[in-house]
């Protein structure tokens, strides 16, 4: 099967802020639905002729289980335009680009607007397997004595809630916490303390200096926060002027207290957000009379043993680049999303020593990756995870950098909770 | 047998009767002959009960939205005395009494509207039942045209729904929906518009329930003398402080219901005639009817015809974020337009957002709307500095800085970013639109768009045409208008348009009286005597005597020497008295906008002997200057009537609506006797003020009226 071009037309994306900040009261699927309304109108779009609206989301507000279908009506596309939801983890935004792809490059679909988002401010508290057991037991009950009964089982612990955030940071396969598996790879490619600082502390100091350079301006679009919905979020809440290395250091590890490296300071925090692309087959483009910044050019997801999901980005790269015959030294940019310092610091090492690739069962060395072709603006230890987001955000920043540098190819690749890497090239049009 | 406007059918021994039969309009009312075929189907139905033809009656409507609307009011408009009124009410109530006498279930399946007579109808079945759709309203509005429920509406909504409950219906005139019905026990069931007649059915066999304990406890403790004196009494002292004693009608239902209270039925229904008759021929209900039929005329566009098919903008934006386009910002997102907000940067921008988001929770607060509703509204408003997003949008309100010079810069770089069909327009209050048009490429699609502060509180807007402009654009404004919920009035350009223009000589010579040694307070009983919402130097506070000031030089600046202002007026805003914005003006105010009394610093500018100058006399003073000028703009042809003036004054700035209008006013009084006293204070007060303008000099030489013109 022959397939179509898929052209980014544009892509925009929330500040972030921290979880339990500026955005923690915006209503989730808000963290979206500007960002499409503005693109369309940007673009000069009527709202009836979007096919479809993919949304990548981990948290699943109970209240909107479909969060890309209500994203779409908020946005106020047309009723007939049709919406899902996709899961896949930390690359939930960018497995939603991936079926905007598809789609598009199949000829099934002509505009597709694919994003992420991410509240994780408002992941819920969840009750005990035990309190609800006896909630089940109570609601059973048929008579006043069988009810008493179901109640008296009650005991005091059973309210201690699970914390959502807490479970799904954790592996179910391996049971390990996020965080311990970067002090997997830090232990396994030794990757020192100072080595992990140095890196969180380039991260605060790039993004403070894209901030200061007006780099954020045109991907970031404000939005409306506070209880009242009457003051503007313009700039990430995250990044920190102040950063040193030495303020890191004195920072305790967070995962395993006493021999570990990984710290607060040197992992990416939980954070709100959301970001989204129109994307449009060539057909779409002429139609519409559309200006893309990009052409996706592919994509690639990769499993690994989840104990070391870190290094997700080395094999998914891999694989994209063997898809597309491109390699690492093509790329003008490379953005890699830094949960953890020790996991980007990994990753970095897979694809340039032989010993780790071949560690991971691939058998090129891609090379080294220039320092300031590598996440050139700072990431997501300075700007923060929103878990949902991500995969489209990085691809969003990607683009926009790749614009302002009128270079060529671009890389964007995260790893994945669960084991699981994802890659994306993209080529730039702006020049 | 043979019928026209209402269908009966019977089936399996019921009776379908079903109204807005034939009907082609929209809405359904009570007209002569519905009424007369109303009454020989109720006979025949009753002598097929008595033949046991008949076991159970459901009254529905034929037309999708409107059960009854009520009574038709050009047939009240027609009614000239008394007892023509009583009588009338009277034929009415027979009909109503024969429905609920009848010996088998009646039940009434309401769609739609339910107002006035289509209630009192459905009052008089054993059962009413709803549709929960949104267009379901209940209620007996005729207190708004100065008018009580004739058709035995006091007499059985009490039985209904309980006294307390009744007279907040009857008193207020207030409609209610299904929801609320349900909850009063207006209805015994919402359901489905599409189940009505099937459940209607149900209820036909159904034994209705005895009265729940509450109720009967409710009914105990409301239905004895006592209670009923001291519910009568306080409703009395609330219909006072909100009428202030100004409406006639709310008294003389309170008179009806509370005298007949002990009375039977046939006694208490001829009193409810009685009262029907006197106020429906009263100058009163006259004047109000005479206002229902403005408002229902202004709900259709009558200005320049265009050939083009013109429907209202979809898609909306604001430029400038500050108190007036924050507020249309507001009105825009509250009519799903999802209006861009544009100014030059986040702090003006955040502004905008703080007066949209305090409307809206003030919704909220008054569970008018739910957080939900705020939520996506409000974020329904996308603030920018940049015009990037303009092409989508279809009507552009600017609402910047009063400057020609910037608005004509702004404008012309505004028509580069939006697409060849987008309307835009000016709420400009002082400047010229016709200057404004200047700036244009396409000056046919602009116009002015004058909202008042506040938006969200203020009903009218002035829509101001100027020579070039397009029939399209003045059409689409004006169904923008109305689909806001508001009320448009078109005119032509002119300084100060239609409410400023007439407001400035009332505010003007109000401040000359103050100058003369009237106390201030004198004055400003005078003013709410005369039924103003306030007096001048509260309204003067309200606008901002710094804006009314600048309003005012404009004015002089055209109109000339007729509308001079005090020499004081600028003094007063030097020494920094803005009025309520920064809580010192004519008055004093606390930090929550409540007026503290008067303020001592302005009244020690005035001058220190007082003089005593009669209420009427005073009114006298304040009211012809407006008379006056309004007279000068119906000869400039800058509206196309008197109704359009009286719409706007009542609507622009709470111009009594029980005088009718100010026109209507000055027709009622006799412009003879109103010239005179003009001419009488052009030789006694001062020539130039008081100038008789020609127009009304002619209509009082053709002894005609304003509404005769």
């Amino acid at each position: 099967m022959s397939l179509r071009e898929v052209y980014l037309v544009d892509g925009r994306r929330t500040p972030q802020a921290k979880a339990g900040t500026a955005l923690k009261d915006v209503g989730v699927p808000y963290l979206g639905s500007y960002l499409l309304r503005t693109i369309l109108d940007e673009q000069g779009i009527e709202n009836d002729v979007v096919d479809e609206v993919i949304f990548g989301n981990t948290g699943a507000p109970p209240k909107y289980p479909n969060i890309g279908r209500v994203i779409g009506l908020m946005a106020g596309l047309d009723k007939r335009t049709s919406g899902y939801t996709v899961h896949r983890n930390c690359a939930s935004g960018m497995e939603a680009l991936a079926q905007g792809y598809l789609k598009i490059a199949s000829g099934r679909s002509d505009l597709i607007f694919a994003g992420g988002i991410e509240s994780m401010s408002q992941m819920p508290l969840i009750y005990s397997k035990e309190m609800t057991d006896l909630f089940v037991n109570i609601m059973k009950a048929k008579s006043m004595g069988e009810k008493m009964k179901a109640i008296s089982a009650f005991r005091p612990p059973f309210l201690s809630p699970i914390i959502a955030i807490e479970q799904g940071l954790t592996d179910p396969f391996c049971g390990m916490n996020m965080g311990l598996t970067a002090e997997v790879l830090a232990r396994e490619f030794n990757i020192s303390r100072e080595e992990q600082d140095t890196f969180a502390n380039r991260s605060h100091n790039l993004a403070i200096k894209a901030l200061k350079e007006g780099k954020w301006d045109e991907e970031i679009l404000s939005l409306a926060f506070g209880e009242k919905m009457e003051k503007l979020l313009t700039k990430d809440v995250g990044p920190r002027e102040n950063s040193t290395i030495e303020g890191l250091g004195k920072m305790r590890p967070y995962f395993e207290k006493e021999s570990g490296t990984v710290t607060v300071g040197n992992s990416c925090p939980i954070t709100d957000g959301g970001s989204v692309f129109l994307m449009a087959s060539e057909e779409a483009v002429k139609k519409h009379n559309l200006k893309p910044m990009a052409r996706m050019v592919d994509y690639h997801f990769h499993g690994l043993e989840p104990e070391r999901m870190g290094m997700g980005p080395l094999l998914a790269s891999d694989g994209v680049f063997k898809r597309t015959g491109l390699s690492l030294g093509q790329m003008d940019v490379v953005e890699i999303n830094e949960a953890f310092a020790a996991q980007v610091l990994s990753v970095r090492k897979g694809f340039a020593e032989k010993a780790v690739a071949d560690r991971f069962g691939i058998d090129t060395v891609h090379g080294e990756i220039a320092e300031e072709n590598f996440n050139p603006n700072g990431g997501g230890i300075a700007l923060g995870h929103p878990v949902g987001s991500s995969g489209c955000r990085i691809v969003v920043t990607l683009a926009h950098e790749l614009k302002r540098r009128k270079a060529k190819y671009g890389l964007a690749s995260l790893c994945i909770g669960g084991g699981q890497g994802g890659a994306t090239i993209i080529e730039n049009l702006m020049n | 047998m043979e019928t026209k406007n209402i269908s009966l059918e019977i089936k399996d021994k019921v009776a379908y009767i079903g109204f807005g039969y034939n009907n082609e309009k929209s809405m359904t009312t009570l007209d002569e002959p519905t009424l007369k075929e109303a009454k020989e189907l109720v006979e025949n139905v009753k002598g097929k009960v008595k033949s046991k033809e008949v076991v159970g009656v459901i009254f529905f409507s034929h037309i999708d939205s409107c059960f009854i609307a009520g009574a038709d009011i050009n047939l009240i408009s027609t009614l000239k005395t008394e007892s023509d009124g009583a009588f009338g009410a009277e034929q009415g109530q027979l009909i109503y009494n024969d429905i609920e006498d009848l010996s088998v279930p009646t039940v009434a399946c309401v769609h739609g509207p339910c107002l006035g007579g289509g209630m009192e109808l459905a009052l008089a079945c054993k059962t009413i039942i709803c549709s929960g759709d949104k267009k379901t309203i209940l209620g007996l509005p005729e207190v708004k045209l100065g008018l009580i429920p004739g058709f035995g509406g006091t007499y059985r909504m009490p039985k209904r729904v309980g006294l307390p409950n009744a007279l907040d219906l009857i008193l207020a005139g207030k409609t209610i929906n299904a929801k609320k019905a349900k909850r009063i026990g207006l209805v015994d069931g919402v359901y489905p518009k599409e189940r009505l007649i099937s459940m209607g059915e149900k209820w036909l066999k159904k034994n209705k329930k005895k009265a729940s304990l509450k109720e009967s406890v409710t009914d105990l403790a409301t239905d004895n003398f006592i209670t009923r004196k001291i519910i009568f009494q306080k409703a009395r002292e609330s219909v006072l402080k909100l009428t202030k004693g100004f409406y006639q009608a709310p008294l003389k239902i309170l008179d009806t219901m509370e005298s007949g209270a002990s009375k039977g039925r046939a006694s208490y229904l001829a009193s409810e005639a009685q009262a029907f008759g006197e106020l429906c021929v009263s100058e009163q209900s006259k004047n109000l009817q005479h206002i229902f039929f403005l408002m229902e005329g202004a709900k259709k566009y009558n200005g320049p015809k265009s050939e083009k098919q013109v429907s209202a903008p979809a898609r909306g934006a604001v430029l400038g974020a500050g108190t007036m386009g924050g507020g249309i910002a507001w009105l825009m997102s509250n009519s799903n337009m999802y209006p861009l907000l544009k100014d030059i940067n986040n702090d003006a921008l955040e502004l905008g957002l703080k007066q949209s988001s305090a409307i809206y929770r003030n919704g909220v607060k008054k569970r008018k709307l739910t957080f939900e509703d705020f939520e996506r509204k409000q974020r329904s408003i996308n603030p920018t500095t940049s015009y990037a997003g303009f092409k989508n949008v279809d009507l552009v309100i600017e609402a910047i800085v009063e400057n020609l010079d910037i608005k004509k810069k702004v404008f012309a770089d505004l028509e580069n970013h939006v697409s060849d069909d987008c309307i835009i327009a000016s709420n400009t209050s002082s400047l010229k639109v016709t200057d404004m048009a200047e700036a244009f490429e396409r000056p046919e699609r602009f116009a002015g768009l004058h909202f008042f502060n506040p938006v969200n509180k203020m009903p009218l807007v002035e829509i101001v045409a100027h020579d070039k402009v397009a029939p399209e654009t003045l059409e689409a404004l004006y169904k923008f208008v109305l689909a806001s919920k508001k009320t448009p009035v078109l005119c032509k350009d002119g300084p100060g348009f239609i409410v400023n223009r007439i407001l400035i000589p009332y505010l003007n010579e109000a401040s000359y009286l103050l100058m003369e040694g009237v106390p201030p307070q004198d004055v400003e009983e005078a003013c709410l005597n005369f039924g103003m919402p306030m007096g001048p130097g509260r309204l003067l506070d309200e606008v901002g005597l710094d804006v009314a000031a600048k309003v005012g030089k404009i004015l002089y600046d055209s109109l000339g020497e007729r509308v001079r202002p005090i020499d004081l007026s600028d003094k007063i805003t030097e020494l920094g008295f803005l009025g309520k914005k920064n809580g010192k003006g004519f008055f004093l105010y606390d930090e929550k906008g409540k007026e503290t009394g008067p303020n001592p610093e302005v009244m020690n500018l005035l001058p220190k002997k007082k003089i005593h100058m009669d209420e009427v006399e005073i009114q006298k003073r304040v009211f012809l200057p407006m008379i006056n000028e309004a007279s000068m703009i119906l000869d400039e042809g800058l509206v196309s009537s008197a109704a359009e003036v009286d719409l706007a004054l009542i609507f622009g700035i709470g111009f009594p609506p029980f005088r009718g209008g100010l026109l209507r006013y000055a027709d009622s009084e006799g412009l003879e006797r109103i010239a005179k006293t003009i001419q009488e204070y052009a030789d006694n007060v001062d020539a130039k003020r008081y100038a008789l303008s020609d127009y009304l000099k002619n209509l009082v030489e053709q002894k005609k009226k304003f509404y005769e013109a």
